[in-house]
């Protein structure tokens, strides 16, 4: 996948949380676990917005729009983060994106 | 008067059947031999009880390795699970069957396990897992207390937790706690119940968890705080970050699995919630240790 296809799929596509973690709100942070146990999360008050927001049911743009409402940032700026964020989660193993083409 | 055969046979029953106490469940350990039993009874002395058991343990104690063959296997040994209802140990040191429908566990260990002179980790472990187990029969599962590695110690009537992994201290704590600084409940492992539904606090409790320093007394108190320690030059309390003190104090959980049991999404889910229960409620620090006791003492009462 090439950077545009990839920032395509990253505008349109839904984004879940993985379903073989728990995870915690613990002050401002969220706590994420893998449930074998091997391997711990923890993600600042940013990435644990972002976090909070991915339940399947909310693509980028959304969570980019809810972001800057919150933290009352730029919706470019704002964005930035976010894929880097998400990226960064799909990355660890703990968050998945539902698969949908722009039509989809 | 002559008892009965059938009164004489209850006796000698009742004779090899030892009950032990850990925290709120109870545990029935079935002797073969009067030599068994009076080995678990030195060992347990302090929590010895008559309530009735939620749990049996059937107990058989062989000898059929030297003990200086079951002191070299132990570094080497691990738990596993038979297919079935059956475990063992790696190196066959422990071995047994389950059936908690009927809430017995069926064990055969090595008779020098229980030798003052070797490593009680394994009769530790076996405790863990009968109290686990008599958790999931009582409590379906959802223990109302929770086994932590820790040191624990009673200061004017409230309990600390110093807990770690290995090395960081805790024997050391004991130790030094003496007989002016404290009254010590266990130096590796100790019970923290979750806050009960009627909102009443956090409490540290004895378990009979064996080891060489702590003197197994059964006693509660309320949780003041805990200490994470960490091994250092100097010996220092560190305020923490919420979620780092969350992780750590996961970390010391004993994970409660019961018999049969594999560990996996309940297990660390009931591990997640009890540390959210124990860090809502009660202070964690980090404790910077140097082993010097009369700098230990000094920042404990700070935090009194």
């Amino acid at each position: 996948m090439n950077d545009d296809e990839r920032g395509r799929m990253m505008t349109v596509g839904r984004i879940v949380q993985a379903e073989d973690v728990i995870w915690r709100r613990i002050g401002d942070e969220i706590v994420v676990i893998k449930d074998d146990g091997l391997a711990t999360h923890v993600l600042n008050k940013t990435a644990a917005f972002i976090w909070e927001m991915c339940d399947g049911k909310c693509g980028i743009d959304e969570i980019t729009s809810r972001l800057c409402e919150r933290f009352d940032v730029s919706f470019d700026e704002a964005s930035t983060d976010v894929r880097e964020i998400i990226e960064k989660l799909i990355e660890l193993g703990i968050m998945n994106q539902i698969e949908e083409t722009a039509g989809g | 008067m002559v008892p009965s055969k059938e009164s004489v046979q209850s006796a000698a029953y009742s004779d090899c059947t030892v009950s032990l106490q850990i925290g709120s469940v109870c545990c029935a350990l079935k002797c073969k031999d009067a030599s068994e039993y009076d080995l678990a009874k030195r060992l347990y002395r302090d929590f010895l009880t008559e309530q009735p058991a939620d749990l049996t343990l059937e107990l058989e104690m062989t000898s059929r390795l030297k003990p200086d063959d079951v002191s070299e296997a132990l570094p080497e040994t691990i738990f596993t699970h038979e297919n079935g209802n059956r475990f063992r140990t790696s190196s066959q040191i422990i071995s047994g069957r389950y059936d908690l429908a009927n809430r017995i566990i069926s064990i055969t260990a090595e008779k020098s396990l229980g030798d003052p002179d070797m490593e009680f980790n394994y009769i530790n472990r076996l405790i863990s897992l009968a109290y686990y187990s008599a958790c999931k029969v009582k409590y379906d599962g959802n223990p109302p207390a929770m086994l932590v590695h820790a040191c624990g110690i009673i200061r004017h009537g409230k309990a600390i937790a110093f807990a770690g992994p290995s090395d960081t201290g805790k024997s050391t704590i004991a130790r030094l706690c003496g007989d002016q600084h404290g009254e010590v409940l266990n130096d590796e492992m100790v019970l923290i119940s979750r806050p009960d539904q009627s909102g009443n606090g956090i409490s540290a409790q004895s378990a009979p968890i064996i080891s060489d320093i702590s003197p197994r007394c059964n006693k509660a108190a309320p949780l003041h705080c805990i200490l994470l320690l960490k091994r250092g030059d100097r010996t220092v309390v560190h305020n923490i970050d919420k979620a780092e003190a969350y992780l750590r104090f996961m970390r010391q959980i004993i994970t409660p699995v019961y018999i049969g049991q594999k560990s996996g999404r309940a297990v660390y889910t009931l591990m997640a919630d009890f540390s959210s229960e124990v860090i809502d409620a009660i202070p964690i620090y980090e404790l910077e240790f140097n082993l010097d006791g009369e700098a230990l003492w000094q920042v404990v009462a700070e935090l009194e």
